[in-house]
């Protein structure tokens, strides 16, 4: 049997579509691909609603396993698990709408807008890893934004995931700190050009190439971040004493004002009783 | 061999620039050699797939061993184009080499897909998935209305054979992938190259 080029893309086309004749679900366009499987908007015909349907690769039904576990807001919730006729596994889900977070920074949000976004990624980490699931995969790709400034952290790994070049740890075996990693090159990827230095040190820190030398969890770099959101020195960084200097001046403006005031008030009563 | 033998014909006519009898010679001398000296054993899974392998092979040997001298027709009876053909393509030979392995890994897919549908009584599933999905042209691809008024069936029926047909060739499909895979990893990297 010699086949066209038309007929063997249209084979390659249909056979590859997942067959959801006994499901409740309507295929109506594809989403994206993962390192795993298809994601396709489609339609849940009992509840007449929109849901994101993961297909799988293969039968790898452990990730929707995995996920359907973890009960957290800035984890996409899963509706449904199940198997295809031709064996490959699937799950429907909340169908996100928003931006994902590479695409959400191009509309170049303030500081404060991408900090808030990677703390919830890192709580929704540590939420995740209290539980003993790793991600193996975070990078921006990985982040919706949604219309509503919500963060959900999409795409969590199974074992054959092995992360992307840019974000991943360069460690022999994946565990949390190889997560711990990828947040840090993921806060380093969201600062502007202009962030702070203790910024970029917290980044660094949490990208150390020695394990043991990175944050030990997710909280601890939260932890670090909210320091500097508060004026505090974080724990990344040693800072120079000019630095520790504007940052005592910018805690303390208003004590600074007071005294200053008061210092001019002394010195101007002093001038008049002299004069 | 059946899934290589042409997509070697193929990636060494275009790439050596070789007519058809000299490409069959060089491709039969190939898998000859290759078989003859346990080629196929030295084959690392760790380093690349073996399809790249294969290529890389293939390049090295047609490049030291063309003489020129034997034109012995071989190839069974696999039907070959004339040079003219690949005069338009705009695609690299290594392109073709993937191509043309994809074809013939859908071709024997179907093959076995045939064989299934006539050991199991499923005819009429074969027949209404030949109609509309090997139609040479999106023209000539019947409705399903015309093909449930074609078999007296309903238009939910042809749905349903088409789907049951797909998912089996889909099946078929990586039945072969995994024959020529040498583990899941591989063989996951391996369909998601062929499933679009």
């Amino acid at each position: 049997m010699d086949l066209s080029d038309s007929v063997l893309d249209h084979l390659r086309s249909v056979a590859a579509l997942p067959d959801l004749t006994d499901t409740r679900y309507e295929i109506e366009s594809e989403i994206g691909r993962g390192g795993l499987g298809v994601v396709y908007r489609a339609h849940d015909r009992e509840l007449d609603r929109p849901v994101a349907l993961k297909v799988l690769d293969s039968a790898l039904a452990g990730e929707a396993q995995l996920i359907a576990g973890l009960e957290h807001p800035a984890i996409v919730p899963i509706y449904e698990t199940g198997t295809l006729p031709d064996s490959r596994a699937f799950y429907a889900m909340k169908l996100v709408t928003g931006a994902r977070l590479d695409h959400y920074l191009a509309g170049s949000p303030s500081l404060s807008d991408r900090l808030r976004i990677l703390r919830r990624v890192g709580e929704a980490l540590g939420f995740a890893h209290s539980r003993g699931v790793i991600h193996r995969d975070l990078k921006p790709q990985n982040v919706m934004v949604g219309e509503f400034g919500e963060v959900y952290l999409m795409d969590w790994g199974v074992e054959a995931v092995t992360g992307t070049p840019a974000f991943r740890a360069p460690d022999s075996h994946l565990d949390q700190r190889s997560d711990i990693y990828a947040l840090g090159a993921m806060l380093e990827f969201m600062l502007p050009a202009s962030a702070a230095p203790a910024l970029r040190a917290i980044a660094r820190k949490a990208k150390s190439i020695d394990p043991a030398a990175r944050y030990p969890d997710a909280p601890a770099l939260l932890a670090d971040l909210e320091r500097f959101q508060t004026g505090l020195a974080v724990e990344a960084w040693r800072e120079p004493l000019s630095y520790r200097l504007r940052r005592f001046g910018s805690r303390n403006a208003v004590l600074l004002w007071l005294l200053a005031a008061y210092a001019g008030v002394k010195f101007l009563l002093f001038f008049l009783r002299n004069l | 061999m059946a899934l290589y033998w042409k997509p070697v014909y193929r990636f060494i006519r275009l790439k050596f620039r070789k007519n058809d009898e000299d490409a069959k010679d060089l491709t039969q001398g190939f898998f000859t050699t290759a078989l003859e000296r346990d080629f196929f054993t030295c084959f690392d899974p760790a380093k690349a797939s073996f399809r790249t392998y294969l290529r890389m092979a293939v390049e090295r040997f047609a490049a030291n061993q063309y003489a020129g001298s034997s034109r012995q027709k071989r190839g069974g009876d696999i039907q070959f184009e004339s040079v003219e053909d690949y005069a338009a393509t705009t695609e690299s030979p290594e392109q073709i080499f993937e191509r043309e392995w994809q074809r013939q890994l859908f071709a024997l897919a179907l093959n076995d897909l045939h064989a299934h549908c006539d050991a199991s009584g499923k005819q009429l599933q074969f027949c209404i998935f030949e109609a509309y999905d090997l139609a040479v042209d999106e023209d000539e691809r019947p409705s399903y209305a015309s093909l449930a008024a074609r078999h007296g069936i309903a238009e939910t029926a042809v749905t349903n054979h088409l789907a049951w047909a797909r998912r089996t060739l889909r099946g078929f499909v990586n039945e072969r992938l995994r024959g020529v895979t040498s583990g899941e990893q591989e063989l996951r990297k391996e369909m998601r190259r062929v499933w679009i």
